[in-house]
């Protein structure tokens, strides 16, 4: 990974803040250009035909990992992880990488507009508008002020209390998964709001309460990236791989990932913690901590007999897993997700605090003093209070930025928002919050302006535009709050201001200016906070995490639970994350309600049949998903989808699980996630769009999966997997006949030594997190088809994520295999030979070369792949204006320059990235010298946080590939095929020991 | 033929023959509607391809091939059994092809026309189909003689030219004799196609072997041409298509429908042109022995295909037949057992061999039959390809798929239409060999 | 008629040939016109007749028709052209595909099998055009009636203005129904 970074460091360096300025200087801007080279006077920075690489701070959630932006022409094309960044390691979710598509979101709102007489929208200037926004602001006369951001632990944010207590006013920052919960079990437990952070990559059991810390809690890149070092069989660290034991109603991306599943009732996730810390404590399985005496009024109370019938689990298990969790010297224990969503999920993540404590994690592995971001939230709570007073009038003025609480709060925010006087978004879409504003000053997307963020205390994350801005009529917030202050200068002077404080702490013996460069490319100052000491706070031992009933009547439990995406619907509008299949459910373009097999059987649905939920606060109709990783008494839906606005791909699609959730906030402010609903048949069918199989392995050699104990057991050299079907008497004459071929084939170009490019994925890494498929999508020019095409399984995706349940004998899943299936560039590649025009032919190196504009549509490649990895272009996706069209303007600028936009008619399939190859070859061949190893990483490689996915050339012996081509737990897919694959897995290892 | 009543002569066969040429009636020109608005409907549908793209049609992934394909199989089958009729039994001197075997030919050579339109359309850049074809170009590339659509291309394209030129050979005489017969336009069209034929020794001298010579060269040609089409699935690896037995098997089915396409056309053409005292019933009962026998080889082969697939014990062959009884296209598949293996079973009773009406019925069922076993062996196997569980897919055809489909139908009846109106049906020439020749009175007969 | 270049005109339009037509009824009265014919030394006659019959060809005596030569030759030139196209041009540009050797046989055996049935049934056709239209020009442009492709029989003999009597004579003797002279 050295050369990549060393390379990466070359591009960003010599790259400032300035360099974006020059770009708007010499005005390449949005607009496609005819010219060849647009330039007139070519900027220093900008080669055209090379990239540039702005490091930046991404802002899709509060995680705040750092980025790389590829910029080519002035255009940002592609976001890859800052290998620099503490928090991501270089690595990014898919979420991450498609904040491209809200930067040239077709549906932006591309000025300021003010609400007319018609109650429609009529463009404004800006200055009449910041006008028109003092005045209100001045007659409000500091009463009722309020302005709304989302999470912002920023300079902005700063900036924006600031100018609220000028103008007397108040901020409310909120997150529809705000974690109070988290917040408030940790002030129960130690006293301390704060979110500590988490150490997964040195855990040796993981125990997670609900908490999806692979997909959407806190900062599910860093924690992935940790988790894979942890779970993965020899994952850095040597074959003692930690298990992971996932308690919660069903099974999220998170959950599928453990090597067992403990399906408590919901609710009673934190007894089973009490319990478990009960045994630890009394059969003094750990070394206490001094102050454990402290409890032994609660823990005994909490005895696993006495649990045992509440949580619906045998007495036996909580015991073998409270010792497996102290045995194995490393436990950690993390509570949060659907644990945390009723209302005693502050006492339930206390509880699960105490048993962290009891073993000694608290401090080890749960650090308190490099405390997440998650922690400067404002509560729903605070949220609920504003709606109450804006419903009663009190509010004059409300501004609205990076926060869409008509969404997620649907019905009384809305009927609230009516009262108030007047109605500011800053908005870059045409939200539901935005629509109902009475003026609408679009901020530019994060890409395209300057801010900073405190991800993690240490941590200071830059924020830089990596390109003028898409709609020169937007603004950035920070410049208009600027001027509604009446200070001078733009919001980076303001910044920079802010930064002359780091200098002075952090800039010893560097000029500002220095200083400020050095953090522009790196992406920020990033240092390490000691982690400080927690004590039991007296509320621990008060706790009583009791089952508490959801609120609510109906004789169903329903889970509503965040889109691992789509999150609480942000997500919606970006069609790579409508098109990714949802890891787990595999449904995309829709919601659903996840039912047991039996529930279904039981009332009779069928997947794709409506049912109606309807609980006391909100009624929605989904369509069934019938699956065995949801509990029998419950059903579960997710966020994202069910919009009323917000732009073309979100618009009036699915429904609003929102809908079903209390309005008012619970005990301890949070917001409870889980109702009691009522559900009822509504004959409605729909074929909703699923890409999953066979849900279970077909024993076709798909996927392979070792129990640790055998996997430890694996010497190098083993093939447990190799069958070899050739008789001996036949082996030598086969052999002999084989070389007779490759002489006959050493004609031409494929003379001499040539590489093998190849690909290994470890599958006891991969968590199905689907970053690499978005990843592809982005580098590839992948076309997204819509819903209609894919309900024909027309999607475009050269990597699909197959996923097979791991179930036990009683057919429940244990968790999941996942399996990233691309093409497998064959050495005996069946699809080139029937390829009757050599569109299909085998390249020097290895490559199953699909030659676009040789192709005449046969189709009869892939018929003859027995993977089923070649997709084809039914209808012209680029056609502009067309009925298929995959990127409307502005959408297009996102395409990669160095890869072809395919035509109507030719069949496409994974190169391996060849572009990158082949770059990485050219530059190799300038600086005269060979490629080095790990110097070519593909995008789904690169992408991948849990660092499962290695590239490089089979026939270098050194090479990383090469070591793990040769592992014992490496196999191919359908081997028996003989079709030679240059793409090896490595078997999952689970941990059942 | 020998027990033809005495006034079959050799003119009343010419005159009979000729009079199928004369002046058509309202109902030709119907059917000549019919047949030209199908085919109407299938340009269209095709403009509406080029267009916007394959898309239109039903294609889902893994099924990337379907109707199309099955349509093509379908027509090159139909195209058969003129040859055999004409180039085999020919060799085997069987008499009674003579009054069958034109109408045949004609159909083959119609029926490869319409097959071989739809690798055309079927392709995904329709524009390009000729970079399959060995031209010297810019590119400096060849097509790839390692793919079995190559191979296909010269079977094809090798079957059609014969298959064509053995046609005209055998009419010119005909038509040299019609000719004699015809007035006005019809007279100037015959003696053109007749390029002069008068009849002379020299002329039958080297006629007779030069024809002996075609047949011989059609006859494995014939047996060439579906063996490749096979081998376009056999050569995949695709369990459901990878078989050795598909070279045979796809021969019979092939011939086996064009015999039955051929009871379907004759026994109207018989009714209409009131050819009654040429093409008998034993002509129909012989037609249908064929039937019987290719048929039966046919259902030989499905028994086996089943049987290999549970005997080789391999579990994705097991998946893959499985999958076609009782899986989602499980009425295709008994379609298609119905139709083929069992209908044709009727045909060992005299009584319904020898009964027109019931000929005809069971020919169209046949068609039908065959027809879904080329939808079944092709979109089947795809859809339910047991390799990789994560890539199966339902197929429905759309309406872009059936218009192709008719606007073929109405293509080949086209032509078909357009030939039995302008050329002599039944071969006169071959005819009249068959009768006693005209003798003196009470010179002893051999014929 | 449609006027021709010269060249073809010669070939198709040969110069008349003076002689007598007779027509036959019957198909055993033609043969013994053609023996007693050939017993008169008689060897460039021409016979009609609308279907071929091997009565007539006994009579005649011909040697067989050198058609299957054309067959023959066409049929060994199609193989070796299919071998040739296959071969050279997967050569001319090597691309390997499934691992198999770039020329590799066994595929190409079929296009060769291919190019042999087209090319020997092309030039097996043309054998037969060529052949019926140099006996043609040898006959030069004699008497023909249209009813010899329906149910006549016909022999046509050369003879000059003053041999002709006499082969009216031997034709009426073996039981023309109708004879001619032109």
């Amino acid at each position: 990974m050295d050369g990549m970074n060393r390379r990466r460091f070359l591009k960003v360096l010599g790259v400032t803040g300035a360099g974006a300025a020059t770009l708007s200087a010499c005005g390449i801007g949005p607009e496609p250009t005819e010219k060849l080279i647009p330039y007139l006077i070519q900027p220093e920075d900008q080669i055209p035909g090379t990239a540039t690489y702005y490091a930046s701070t991404c802002r899709e959630c509060a995680a705040g990992c750092g980025i790389h932006v590829r910029v080519r022409e002035g255009r940002a094309v592609k976001i890859e992880g800052n290998p620099e960044s503490p928090i991501n390691r270089g690595r990014l979710c898919a979420r991450g990488q498609a904040a491209l598509q809200g930067l040239y979101n077709p549906d932006r709102v591309t000025g300021p507009m003010v609400r007319n007489a018609a109650g429609g929208f009529a463009p404004i200037a800006w200055d009449a508008a910041i006008t028109q926004l003092r005045t209100k602001l001045g007659a409000a006369q500091a009463r009722g002020i309020v302005f709304l951001t989302g999470a912002d632990a920023s300079t902005f944010g700063d900036l924006v209390d600031d100018w609220m207590r000028q103008v007397g006013g108040r901020r409310v920052s909120y997150e529809a998964f705000g974690f109070e919960a988290l917040r408030a079990g940790n002030r129960l437990a130690f006293g301390t709001a704060a979110v500590p952070d988490y150490d997964f990559a040195n855990a040796k059991y993981v125990l997670s309460f609900g908490a999806d810390f692979l997909d959407t809690w806190l900062s599910p890149v860093a924690f992935q990236n940790g988790f894979a070092r942890a779970h993965g069989f020899d994952g850095g660290r040597d074959a003692s791989m930690a298990k992971f034991v996932f308690v919660g109603p069903r099974l999220s991306l998170t959950g599928m990932n453990a090597d067992e599943w403990v399906a408590a009732l919901p609710g009673t996730e934190g007894l089973l913690a009490l319990a478990m810390a009960q045994v630890i404590v009394s059969r003094r399985l750990a070394a206490l901590p001094a102050d454990a005496g402290r409890l032994a009024g609660l823990l005994a109370a909490h005895t696993p007999s006495a649990v045992a019938a509440t949580t619906g689990l045998e007495e036996q298990l909580i015991v073998r897993l409270a010792r497996e969790f102290a045995a194995s010297q490393g436990g950690l224990a993390v509570a949060g997700g659907m644990a945390a969503q009723y209302a005693n999920g502050a006492e339930i993540v206390a509880a699960v605090n105490i048993l962290n404590y009891v073993v000694g994690a608290v401090g080890k592995l749960v650090k308190f003093g490099p405390d997440l971001a998650a922690g400067d939230i404002g509560t729903f709570g605070d949220l609920a209070q504003l709606t109450a007073e804006m419903a009663a009038g009190h509010v004059s003025v409300l501004l609205v930025h990076g926060a869409n609480p008509a969404h997620s709060l649907p019905g009384a925010f809305p009927q609230a928002l009516g009262k108030v006087g007047y109605k500011v978004s800053f908005s870059s879409y045409m939200d539901e919050t935005a629509a109902a504003a009475d003026l609408i000053l679009p901020d530019v997307h994060p890409l395209e302006q300057w801010n900073d963020s405190r991800p993690r205390a240490g941590v200071y994350a830059l924020q830089q535009p990596a390109m003028q801005p898409v709609f020169p009529e937007t603004r950035h917030t920070g410049d208009v709050v600027l001027s509604l202050l009446g200070r001078p200068g733009s919001f980076r002077d303001h910044l920079q201001n802010r930064w002359r404080e780091l200098h002075k702490r952090f800039g010893a013996g560097k000029s500002f200016e220095q200083f400020w460069m050095e953090a522009v490319q790196h992406g920020g100052l990033y240092g390490d906070v000691p982690a400080r000491v927690v004590r039991l706070a007296e509320s621990a031992t008060r706790i009583s995490p009791a089952a508490m009933p959801p609120e609510g009547g109906g004789d169903q439990t329903v889970v509503v639970f965040p889109h691992p995406v789509l999150h609480d619907g942000r997500g919606a509008n970006k069609p790579w994350l409508q098109e990714l299949p949802d890891p787990v459910a595999k449904i995309a373009w829709h919601g659903w309600v996840e039912v047991h097999p039996e529930t279904a059987a039981r009332w009779g649905v069928a997947t794709g049949d409506f049912l109606l939920l309807k609980s006391p606060f909100g009624a929605v109709k989904a369509p069934v998903w019938i699956t065995p990783s949801v509990r029998p008494d419950v059903l579960a839906v997710p966020t994202g989808q069910g919009h009323s606005a917000f732009g073309r791909y979100a618009k009036d699609r699915s429904f609003n699980a929102f809908e079903l959730l209390r309005a008012e906030a619970n005990g301890y402010g949070g917001r409870s996630f889980a109702v009691r609903a009522t559900a009822t048949k509504t004959g409605e069918h729909r074929k909703i769009v699923t890409t999953e199989g066979s849900p279970r392995e077909r024993g076709e050699g798909s996927v392979e999966v070792l129990t640790l104990a055998r996997a430890k057991a694996l010497h190098a050299g083993d093939h447990p997997f190799h069958h070899e079907e050739t008789p001996e008497y036949a082996k030598e004459a086969v052999e002999w006949w084989g070389e007779r071929q490759v002489e006959k084939a050493e004609l031409g170009n494929y003379r001499g030594e040539q590489p093998r490019w190849g690909l290994a994925v470890d599958l006891s890494k991969c968590t199905g997190c689907s970053a690499c498929v978005t990843a592809c999508y982005a580098e590839n020019n992948l076309a997204t088809v819509g819903e209609a095409l894919m309900q024909r399984g027309r999607e475009m995706a050269w990597l699909r994520l197959e996923r097979y349940w791991q179930t036990d004998e009683a057919g429940t899943p244990q968790g999941a295999v996942n399996s990233p299936m691309m093409c497998q560039q064959c050495g005996n590649a069946p699809c080139e030979p029937v390829c009757p025009v050599y569109a299909a032919y085998h390249t020097p190196d290895g490559l199953n070369g699909q030659v676009y504009n040789r192709c005449v549509g046969t189709r009869y490649c892939s018929n003859n792949c027995p993977y089923k990895v070649r997709y084809f272009n039914w209808y012209n996706y680029a056609e502009p204006g067309g009925q298929w069209e995959a990127w409307p303007e502005p959408l297009h600028m996102l395409l990669n320059p160095d890869v072809t936009v395919r035509e109507k008619g030719v069949m496409e399939k994974c190169t391996f990235c060849v572009q990158r190859i082949r770059g990485a070859q050219n530059k190799a061949r300038l600086e005269d010298r060979n490629v080095r190893d790990g110097e070519i990483v593909t995008a789904c490689a690169q992408a991948c946080p849990s660092e499962a996915i290695v590239f490089g050339d089979l026939h270098d012996r050194n090479s990383q590939v090469y070591k793990l081509a040769g592992n014992p737990r490496g196999y191919h897919v359908l081997a028996g095929l003989n079709t030679k694959p240059a793409v090896t897995y490595l078997a999952r290892v689970v941990n059942n020991g | 033929m020998a027990d033809a009543p005495t006034r079959v002569t050799y003119d009343y066969v010419t005159r009979t023959i000729a009079r199928t040429l004369g002046n058509p009636t309202r109902g030709y020109f119907l059917l000549l509607g019919a047949a030209v608005s199908l085919l109407a409907v299938g340009i269209v549908t095709l403009l509406f391809l080029l267009r916007y793209g394959l898309g239109l049609a039903g294609y889902s992934h893994p099924v990337y091939w379907a109707v199309f394909i099955t349509c093509f199989v379908f027509w090159v089958g139909i195209a058969h059994s003129g040859t055999l009729i004409s180039a085999i039994l020919f060799l085997f001197r069987s008499g009674w092809r003579t009054a069958v075997y034109r109408t045949a030919e004609a159909m083959t050579v119609f029926a490869v026309m319409t097959a071989g339109l739809f690798p055309l359309i079927h392709i995904g850049r329709q524009w390009y189909f000729y970079w399959l074809v060995p031209y010297p170009n810019e590119r400096g590339l060849w097509p790839n003689f390692k793919s079995p659509l190559i191979w296909d291309e010269f079977a094809i394209g090798t079957y059609f030219t014969v298959s064509t030129v053995f046609l005209i050979m055998g009419l010119i005489p005909d038509i040299a004799a019609v000719r004699d017969l015809a007035t006005g336009w019809r007279k100037k069209l015959y003696t053109l196609c007749s390029v002069g034929w008068r009849g002379t020794n020299e002329e039958w001298r080297h006629y007779t072997r030069g024809y002996l010579y075609l047949a011989a060269l059609a006859t494995p040609l014939v047996l060439s041409v579906h063996s490749v089409v096979s081998w376009d699935f056999a050569m995949a690896i695709v369990p459901g298509w990878h078989a050795t037995i598909f070279a045979p098997y796809f021969v019979a089915g092939a011939i086996y429908s064009g015999c039955a396409m051929v009871i379907t056309l004759l026994v109207p053409i018989r009714k209409l042109f009131q050819l009654e005292e040429l093409i008998s019933v034993k002509h129909f009962e012989n037609l249908s022995k064929l039937c019987l026998l290719t048929g039966s080889i046919v259902g030989y082969a499905y028994v086996c295909e089943y049987f290999i697939a549970w005997f080789s014990g391999n579990p994705t062959e097991r998946a893959a037949f499985w999958y076609r009884a009782f899986g989602p296209y499980w009425w295709a598949t008994w379609t298609m057992l119905i139709c083929n293996a069992f209908l044709p079973l009727l045909l060992w009773v005299k009584k319904i061999r020898t009964n027109l009406t019931a000929l005809f019925v069971i020919s169209i069922f046949v068609n039908i039959g065959m027809w879904f076993e080329r939808y079944v062996i092709i979109v089947v196997s795809l859809a339910g390809e047991p390799y990789t569980p994560w890539a199966n897919a339902v197929y429905n055809p759309t309406w872009a798929d059936w218009g192709i489909m008719a606007g073929s139908f109405g293509w080949f009846f086209m032509w078909f239409l357009l030939f039995v109106k302008n050329f002599p049906t039944v071969s006169i020439a071959e005819v009249k060999e068959v009768l006693p020749p005209p003798r003196r009175a009470g010179a002893r007969t051999h014929a | 008629m449609i006027p021709l270049p010269k060249p073809l005109h010669d070939l198709f339009r040969p110069p008349p040939t003076p002689g007598v037509l007779g027509v036959f009824a019957h198909l055993d009265a033609t043969v013994d016109a053609i023996k007693t014919l050939r017993a008169g030394g008689h060897t460039e006659f021409t016979v009609y007749s609308p279907i071929p019959r091997h009565e007539l060809e006994d009579a005649l005596g011909q040697p067989v028709s050198p058609v299957r030569m054309f067959t023959l030759v066409g049929g060994i030139a199609g193989c070796a052209f299919g071998a040739w196209l296959t071969l050279y041009m997967s050569y001319d540009w090597p691309l390997v595909v499934g691992g198999k050797p770039v020329g590799s046989i066994p595929p190409y055996v079929v296009i060769m099998f291919e190019m042999t049935i087209l090319f020997g049934a092309l030039s097996t056709i043309l054998g037969i055009v060529f052949n019926a239209i140099f006996a043609a020009r040898r006959l030069g442009t004699i008497q023909w009636d249209p009813r010899f492709t329906n149910d006549k029989f016909g022999v046509f003999v050369p003879a000059a203005p003053g041999a002709a009597a006499a082969a009216e004579a031997l034709l009426k003797g073996s039981g023309a129904e109708e004879v001619r002279r032109g």
